[in-house]
């Protein structure tokens, strides 16, 4: 460490995963570049800090893989997206609120599918919020009031190690002074996870079970009948479940956690679906709220973003000129797959190494504009590839914390590299003015709405 | 004379055409129904651009093509006709249809017969997710007429449905009968899991034994006779039903407790 010129960044804001603690004291070496200490961060936050690293040389753009600047860079992407007739915009959880914005304008305007992370994690919760309504809160809540806690289906001690700490499990709050010793806390899973030390009980359900054992849930909380053979299909016996529905029952607060152990298992929006519809059926005797506990950084600002704009939070299609949204349909997996869409713009997420093969061959097959802060497998494959700041390290911005609660963010230090907004908004311009030539101006409203506004004038 | 639709270019990208409809085409003439608009992605073009028209429309409509399996919408909310198609179709066939019959030689997509309040779609092959189903975010799914396949269906057939039949003579997937309000599915060969999840009345009746939900109570073994009418009524449609499954006995299972109790599940025991 050079030591010199060190900066110290108070309330700091780590974006790594959807708990976007809002603590952190960061040490930044201006001259290294580098976070060389992230103080209140967990062990994901410190090494999300510690690895963050600027490549000075890497260009900005890329067309075809050869450096280009970054004009000629949006010019081309411009291009490529308004000659596509069934483009897919894709990406999102991993850049700041007001890039998302603006990619929504973008997958407007040139009359394709817009379509966010959240459709192959918590987009059967999407599915089910819609059909079954949420029963909501925000962990500040879960903090002060709620004396017992249940996980299901998820693993935060690994994925998410504050969150025991700073809202559901040991946090001490108005209502919950001692913490831990005010709450009961149950993890529900097919196997112990390291989450389960933490837990007062550990309820193992068969894999593939778990909806079968929420509708058992459902039906005793309702006081019905369920058949008696429920251990020898779910794993867990009918005394022990009693019990939970007991304890559901007679406590003033609880809350329901889940992961993608219920959304990505077989049965998915109904597996996510069971779990709110228990958490309303106990609203006949006490408080019972549920929330998934999301991945990214900024997911559930997609998820805000898109469902404040277009009405729906994923899976939405532009091509008749209004929003529609059906998942399977318009998300990305099914479009790639199937061959359907011609061209793609991915933001701050990296398909081609995740997705399905299927999908994978496809979108090498098609032209890809990229957004990303690193040399990813997409950008590789990318026709036209932006390289981008990182958010909540060198750009500020608004994310949405799992609990649709807004967070500010801070910048550390500054990137030689645009920000996704910058170039976002820039494709936004140039695809506007390639999309309505008549009205040069690029950035003002297309011609059918400034007659509109004429109108209202007389 | 049918009015003949035989595609002649493949469509690059998904084409939604929701014009193809003895609805929209009565009256016209083969130039006038090449004129009619489909939304090939997000531009406008006309049915001759991807359909050659020949014949005279007499109440049939024949199409034929080696990729109609990418033409969603077709049958939109037609309310007469007949839709014959020689070879696969894609999804939303017959959404939201009130009338007339659509005939598929091969396989369907997902989303057969979404919202559908009358009339019949009868498929020789296979169907894709959501059959008969409501439209994700609606409460009620089909309200009426006959859904007919001959291969198998997959997940979530009949989700939401408030009347009809949905008669399957292959395998069903998961979720048959889904959050269902009333109507009748039937499913000659294997049921997939938690069969009826959410339902409220309405009845599902397989020919195989199938694992029921917790939520589901045995009643009684007998032999409905309601469903000896059901059956000639199914053989006529072209199903094969052998003459010991149509006398029985069959075991009643009654459910969703979660829900109103008042759905049963028919499961063959011979």
């Amino acid at each position: 460490m050079s030591g010199e010129n060190v900066k110290i960044v108070e309330n700091a804001t780590c974006t790594f995963c959807g708990c976007v603690c809002d603590d952190m004291v960061l040490t930044v070496d201006l001259d290294q570049k580098r976070i060389t200490k992230a103080k209140n961060a967990c062990i994901l936050g410190r090494a999300w800090y510690a690895e963050h690293y600027i490549e000075e040389d890497a260009p900005a753009a890329m067309i075809d893989g050869k450096p280009a600047s970054i004009d000629e860079a949006v010019e081309e992407a411009a291009k490529t997206l308004v000659d596509a007739k069934f483009p897919i915009t894709y990406g999102l959880s991993d850049t700041t609120c007001e890039a998302q914005k603006q990619a929504v304008a973008i997958a407007d305007i040139i009359k394709g599918s817009i379509d966010t992370t959240t459709s192959v994690c918590h987009g059967p919760s999407g599915i089910a919020f819609q059909g079954v309504g949420e029963s909501t809160m925000t962990l500040g809540e879960v903090k002060n009031r709620a004396d017992l806690v249940i996980y299901w289906g998820g693993n935060p001690a690994e994925s998410h190690p504050r969150h025991f700490g700073r809202y559901a499990v040991t946090a001490k709050g108005m209502f919950t002074p001692r913490g831990k010793k005010d709450r009961t806390v149950v993890v529900v899973d097919v196997r112990k996870t390291p989450s389960v030390p933490a837990a007062n009980q550990f309820i193992q359900v068969k894999p593939g079970k778990d909806f079968e054992l929420l509708w058992a849930l459902r039906a005793l909380v309702k006081n019905r009948k369920i058949s008696p053979n429920i251990e020898e299909i779910t794993g867990v016996s009918l005394e022990t479940i009693q019990a939970l529905v007991d304890k559901m029952k007679n406590c003033r607060y609880g809350a329901l956690f889940f992961g993608m152990g219920l959304t990505m298992t077989r049965g998915r929006h109904f597996n996510s679906g069971a779990l709110i519809a228990l958490a309303t059926d106990l609203n006949e005797y006490t408080h019972f709220v549920a929330k998934p506990v999301r991945g990214h950084g900024n997911v559930t600002g997609a998820d805000n973003v898109m469902s404040w704009q277009t009405g729906y939070p994923f899976g939405v299609n532009f091509s008749r000129g209004f929003p529609r949204f059906n998942p399977g349909e318009f998300t990305t997996v099914d479009l790639l797959a199937k061959k359907d869409v011609d061209a793609a713009l991915i933001i701050a997420s990296d398909p081609a190494s995740n997705f399905p093969q299927a999908a994978i061959d496809h979108l090498a097959g098609i032209p890809v504009v990229s957004l990303d802060t690193k040399a990813t497998m997409t950008s590789k494959l990318a026709h036209v590839a932006f390289r981008t700041a990182t958010y909540g390290i060198n750009t500020a911005g608004t994310v949405y914390r799992m609990d649709d609660v807004p967070i500010t963010l801070r910048k550390a230090f500054d990137s030689p590299f645009p920000t996704d907004e910058e170039i976002l908004t820039a494709i936004k311009k140039r695809v506007r003015a390639l999309k309505f030539p008549k009205n040069q101006a690029g950035d003002k409203v297309p011609p059918g709405r400034a007659s509109q506004k004429e109108h209202w004038k007389h | 004379m049918p009015l003949l639709l035989k595609q002649i270019a493949p469509p690059e990208v998904p084409l939604e055409a929701d014009n193809i409809t003895p609805d929209r085409i009565t009256g016209q003439t083969p130039a006038g129904v090449e004129k009619l608009t489909v939304m090939h992605g997000n531009e406008t073009r006309r049915i001759g651009d991807f359909f050659r028209v020949t014949g005279q429309y007499d109440g049939v409509i024949n199409l034929q093509g080696d990729h109609l399996g990418r033409v969603k919408f077709i049958g939109a909310r037609m309310s007469r006709g007949v839709i014959r198609v020689d070879g696969d179709v894609g999804e939303h066939l017959g959404a939201g249809m009130s009338g007339g019959a659509i005939l598929i030689s091969g396989n369907a997509a997902d989303w057969v017969g979404p919202e559908m309040s009358g009339g019949r779609i009868e498929i020789r092959g296979n169907a894709g997710h959501m059959t008969g189903s409501a439209y994700r975010g609606a409460d009620m799914g089909m309200t009426g007429g006959e859904i007919i396949i001959h291969g198998n269906a997959r997940n979530e057939v009949g989700n939401a449905m408030r009347n009809g039949l949905i008669a399957i003579a292959g395998n069903s997937g998961d979720f048959t009968g889904v959050n269902m309000l009333a109507g009748s599915i039937f499913v000659s060969g294997e049921l997939g899991i938690r069969t009826g999840a959410g339902m409220k009345r309405g009845s599902v009746i397989s020919l195989k034994d199938a694992e029921l939900l917790p939520t589901f109570d045995y009643s009684c073994t007998y032999q409905p006779g309601y469903l000896t009418l059901y059956f000639r009524y199914l053989t006529g449609l072209g199903l094969e039903i052998d003459d010991e499954r149509v006398r029985g006995p069959y075991k009643r299972y009654c459910g969703d407790s979660v829900e109103m109790n008042r759905g049963e599940i028919l499961l063959y025991s011979g």
